[in-house]
């Protein structure tokens, strides 16, 4: 049974977990969410802007080909592979490819080396760029991020990740200067949304109410 | 009394002459004025140019957030600096552009209206990217911008403007994670003047400890301006510390020589009033001092201090000093007189440098030489102890007499000479005066590492472009821009700096105006270019009214653009002289000067390759060359005098060949020793000359009067024991340009004094005579 919910990528077997809060702490999260690479998980993507009629959703996947390398592929509604790897973030798009170096956005780099942070279970590392904060019971958890760089904390307010059990369902991101709330939806919740299209619906898919 | 009124006198002197006395430091002023407008505009760019006024500077040694907050602080503060005409640090933002009237120019600005029209299948193109940049992480970044630059032409510029390497942003400041926040500052005083870069090198760090933490923070600085402060800094404190021993040793010699306190404060005094006065003559003949011509006038007028000495060694017991002065006056005067005479040859030159060095060796020697003639004898004890009665004296002489003098040793040893300077390795001259002042490696290191990080321009090389105005120079500037990309491209440089990059010639962005849609073409285009995208409609109503505003603006020139934050950028590229507009552009990263110089040479006199470096040793070149010329006419002269004051052309050879071939003897070792010849080494040959001749003089005189022929010994041997104590310690000196002055005089002097010693007639009619 370990054996096959450790093997696994993200499945709600963790749902089995007893609920009570004992042993239940940020380790405990960081323990389960630890996934060595290679790894794979589909999102999906709802980004709201002033501009747009409607929002955008968008659907693809994340993936970790290397403890190094971090690939954001969408393939709905329109195909763009971005790849962040040694410093760089290549863009390939249908119109053509651009490069440009994270030297120029460090906070893009701060968010690169907080996910490597995060799955490669570092507590300390992610201590160190963030306060902490931790919610719920281990079916159903929420893990506050708030940047401790100010250089981050300028553009982001907090960062929260809603999961079951071993499962990293939902990342929800406060920009800092009053943007609006965007939200990443993985694994199960990336399934489940399949079909939902009301707002609603998405937040309790994210949160893990639904 | 006297004694008092002359001491009070000098030091009244000294009070006006360091009040009105600022040596420059500008080497211009000491070479040969230009004589096309481009040598003239060569010279003011080798210490004025935008690449030799630039300071690396770095902070460091606190966490980044604190060094960033100290960057920007620092930047605030040096930008409402006069001192300072550019500060940058990163946070290139462009505001400037944005908040303003320019903002619509954009599209004039950026050469995308060269390759594209604004027409739907092209804004469809661009509407469908902006779309997905607003489904990425990076969307909430470019939502404002978006209504009024769908195209992101502002980005496009910003592109073009940001420099081909710039070091990583930190908090929006340059932050380099072995030098932490780099800046670089552009000075208005130029790189060679130490003066005026020490002032502003020390309100770079004085407004940096005006900041909280300022203080705290290790600051370094690199650039020429920077090394030109540091190297004459240390010139000068080995110099002075040099000067110190040597003094010491000076004194200890004169008290053993003469055992009298009196002696040795009178006779420092005719030198001392020699160079007194030759600055008050430089002060009143010239606008402006050069430090080099203090420094080798100093030099020469080492001479000077054989007068007072030589008066000293031929007192007579129980003669009065003014008899004494009396009896050795022709001789010293023939020595003063040929001096002098000789260097009214570099005022002919016509050079500044070398008239303000003969005026103030000229007046010197008088001074000093009259001086002992007329003043110091009046202050010398009466009674003195004659040097002819020592005992160690007569058995030198004894000794000296007795030296074998084969006939044939001068013309060995010239033959030597001619073989040694035909067969000694490498080149003969030394051109770069760089050289002789070299700076530590580490420093140089770290300066190619900043200036790499920060994409500085080399100091060395730049194109100039020609043409009747600023628009002239700007098409120029366009026209080149493909050519430098292919350079670019093959690896001759990392990047150039055109004046076109910022602002187009007026012609380009009039073609750019014809391109642009007017409101119902554009308006159109946008309605079908938006069709099946998701974007709310009357999105981009700002874009159309900013496109509508850049087809009827006025273009901008150099003048208008001026306003922007890159005006004075483009104002210190563009110079204008003599009814014509020269555009300077600074290279970085020059790995083939060739192909360059190819590119420049394929444009005729419109486009100029300069090379500062070369340009600089060629200006040595012709300086030195001038040298060489008053040298041969000085000495002319000299034999002229000579052959004058002693009305024998044999008494003449006598005191000319010994001085003339150890002056040729001293370039033979040295040049044999692998030496390169320099300036600094010419002057020093000079004044080993000036020292050889009173040898020879003195000798070549030699008495039947044994007791005079010892006082003759004495004083020369005081005065050899004297110069090769002062330079002797400069040849220990290990920056080079003291070491050449130091071990030329040294040499030089032994050289004389065993040459006009083994050649001094005397020997042979004692010989004869036995």
């Amino acid at each position: 049974m370990m054996l096959w919910c450790s093997a696994a990528l993200p499945l709600p077997c963790a749902v089995a977990a007893p609920a009570e809060t004992a042993g239940f702490d940020v380790d405990w999260v960081l323990r389960k969410l630890a996934r060595p690479a290679p790894m794979r998980t589909g999102f999906v993507e709802v980004r709201d802007s002033k501009l747009l009629q409607r929002p955008l959703r968008v659907t693809g996947e994340y993936r970790r080909p290397d403890a190094d390398t971090l690939v954001r592929e969408v393939r709905s509604p329109y195909r763009e592979t971005t790849t962040i790897r040694a410093g760089e973030a290549v863009i390939a798009r249908a119109g053509g490819t651009r490069t440009f170096t994270l030297d120029r956005v460090p906070e893009l780099r701060q968010l690169q080396a907080s996910f490597g942070a995060l799955l490669a279970g570092d507590r300390p590392a992610l201590e160190r760029l963030y306060a902490i904060e931790l919610d719920g019971t281990r079916a159903r958890w929420a893990l506050t991020l708030a940047p401790r760089d100010r250089q981050l904390a300028a553009r982001v307010q907090r960062l929260t990740l809603f999961g079951r059990g071993a499962e990293l369902r939902c990342i929800e991101t406060l920009p800092a200067d009053g943007g609006r709330l965007q939200r990443t939806l993985m694994a199960g919740a990336a399934r489940a949304a399949a079909g939902i299209d009301d707002d609603a619906g998405l937040v309790s898919l994210c949160r893990g109410s639904g | 009394m006297l004694a008092l009124a002359w001491v009070a006198a000098l030091v009244w002197l000294g009070w006006m002459v360091a009040r009105g006395l600022h040596p420059s430091g500008d080497l211009r002023e000491f070479m040969p004025r230009g004589q096309t407008p481009m040598q003239r505009l060569v010279l003011d760019e080798m210490g004025d140019g935008p690449g030799s006024r630039l300071l690396l500077v770095s902070l460091a040694g606190l966490p980044p957030e604190r060094l960033a907050a100290l960057s920007k602080g620092l930047a605030g503060l040096l930008r409402c600096d006069p001192r300072y005409t550019q500060v940058v640090n990163g946070d290139f933002d462009l505001t400037g552009l944005v908040d303003r009237r320019l903002l619509p120019y954009r599209y004039l600005l950026s050469p995308t209206l060269d390759r594209q029209r604004l027409d739907a299948p092209y804004l469809h193109v661009q509407l469908t990217q902006r779309m997905q940049d607003l489904g990425s992480p990076a969307g909430e970044l470019l939502e404002e911008w978006l209504p009024s630059d769908p195209t992101l032409e502002l980005l496009a510029i910003a592109e073009r403007w940001r420099p081909a390497t710039m070091p990583p942003l930190y908090d929006g400041v340059w932050m380099s994670a072995r030098d932490g926040a780099l800046l670089l500052v552009q000075t208005r005083a130029p790189g060679f003047d130490p003066t005026a870069q020490q002032a502003a090198i020390a309100g770079i760090g004085d407004a940096l400890r005006a900041l909280a933490d300022g203080g705290r923070a290790t600051l370094t600085l690199s650039g020429p301006g920077y090394f030109s402060v540091v190297l004459s800094a240390q010139t000068r404190r080995q110099a002075d510390w040099i000067g110190l021993v040597s003094t010491l040793g000076f004194i200890v010699l004169v008290l053993l020589a003469y055992r009298s306190a009196g002696a040795l404060l009178l006779g420092a005094l005719p030198v001392l009033s020699g160079a007194l006065v030759g600055i008050v003559a430089l002060l009143s003949w010239f606008p402006s001092v050069h430090g080099i011509t203090l420094a080798f006038g100093f030099t020469l007028l080492g001479v000077a201090q054989e007068y007072p000495l030589r008066v000293l060694s031929h007192r007579r017991a129980g003669e009065s000093a003014l008899t004494g002065v009396r009896s050795l006056w022709p001789l010293l005067a023939t020595a003063i007189a040929s001096a002098c005479i000789a260097y009214l040859a570099f005022y002919a030159s016509g050079v500044g440098g070398l008239q303000q060095l003969a005026v103030f060796t000229i007046t010197g020697l008088l001074v000093a030489g009259l001086s002992t003639r007329y003043l110091l004898p009046l202050l010398l004890p009466s009674q003195v102890r004659d040097v002819a009665g020592m005992a160690w004296l007569a058995r030198a002489r004894a000794s000296v007499d007795r030296l074998p003098r084969p006939r044939w040793l001068p013309w060995l040893l010239a033959l030597a000479a001619v073989a040694m300077l035909v067969a000694a390795p490498g080149a003969f001259w030394q051109n770069d005066l760089a050289a002789l002042t070299p700076l530590p490696q580490a420093q140089l290191q770290r300066d190619l590492r900043l200036r790499t990080a920060l994409g500085a321009p080399d100091v060395r090389y730049l194109l100039v472009l020609r043409a009747a105005d600023a628009e002239g120079v700007l098409r120029l500037s366009e026209r080149l821009e493909p050519e430098i990309a292919r350079l670019r491209a093959a690896g001759a440089l990392a990047d150039a700096e055109l004046p076109s990059r910022y602002l187009p010639s007026l012609h380009r962005q009039r073609l750019r105006q014809q391109r642009l849609p007017d409101r119902p073409a554009l308006e159109a285009a946008l309605r079908q270019a938006q069709r099946e995208l998701p974007f709310k409609a009357g999105t981009f109503a700002a874009f159309v009214d900013d496109v509508q505003r850049a087809r009827a603006a006025e273009p901008l020139d150099a003048a208008a653009f001026a306003a922007s934050p890159l005006g004075e950028r483009l104002a210190a590229m563009l110079r204008t002289r003599e009814g014509a507009t020269f555009g300077l552009v600074t290279l970085n990263g020059v790995r083939d000067p060739a192909a360059l110089q190819a590119l420049a040479r394929a444009h005729g006199d419109r486009v100029q390759w300069l090379d500062l470096k070369a340009s600089a040793e060629a200006l040595v070149v012709d300086y030195r060359d001038r040298i060489l010329r008053a040298l041969a006419v000085a000495a002319m002269l000299l034999v002229l005098t000579i052959v004058v004051a002693l009305r024998s052309l044999r008494r003449a050879w006598h005191v000319l060949a010994p001085m003339t071939l150890a002056t040729f003897l001293v370039l033979a070792v040295e040049r044999m020793a692998g030496i390169e010849i320099s300036l600094f080494h010419l002057v020093a040959l000079i004044l080993a000359a000036g020292l050889g001749l009173h040898y020879a003089l003195f000798f070549e005189h030699d008495s039947d009067d044994p007791a005079e022929q010892r006082r003759i010994l004495h004083a020369t041997l005081v005065c050899v024991a004297s110069a090769l104590l002062v330079f002797g310690m400069l040849a220990l000196s290990d920056i080079p340009v003291l070491r050449a002055i130091g071990l030329t005089v040294s040499l030089g002097v032994l050289f004389h004094f065993c040459l006009s010693l083994l050649m001094a007639p005397h020997a042979h009619r004692a010989e004869a005579a036995r």
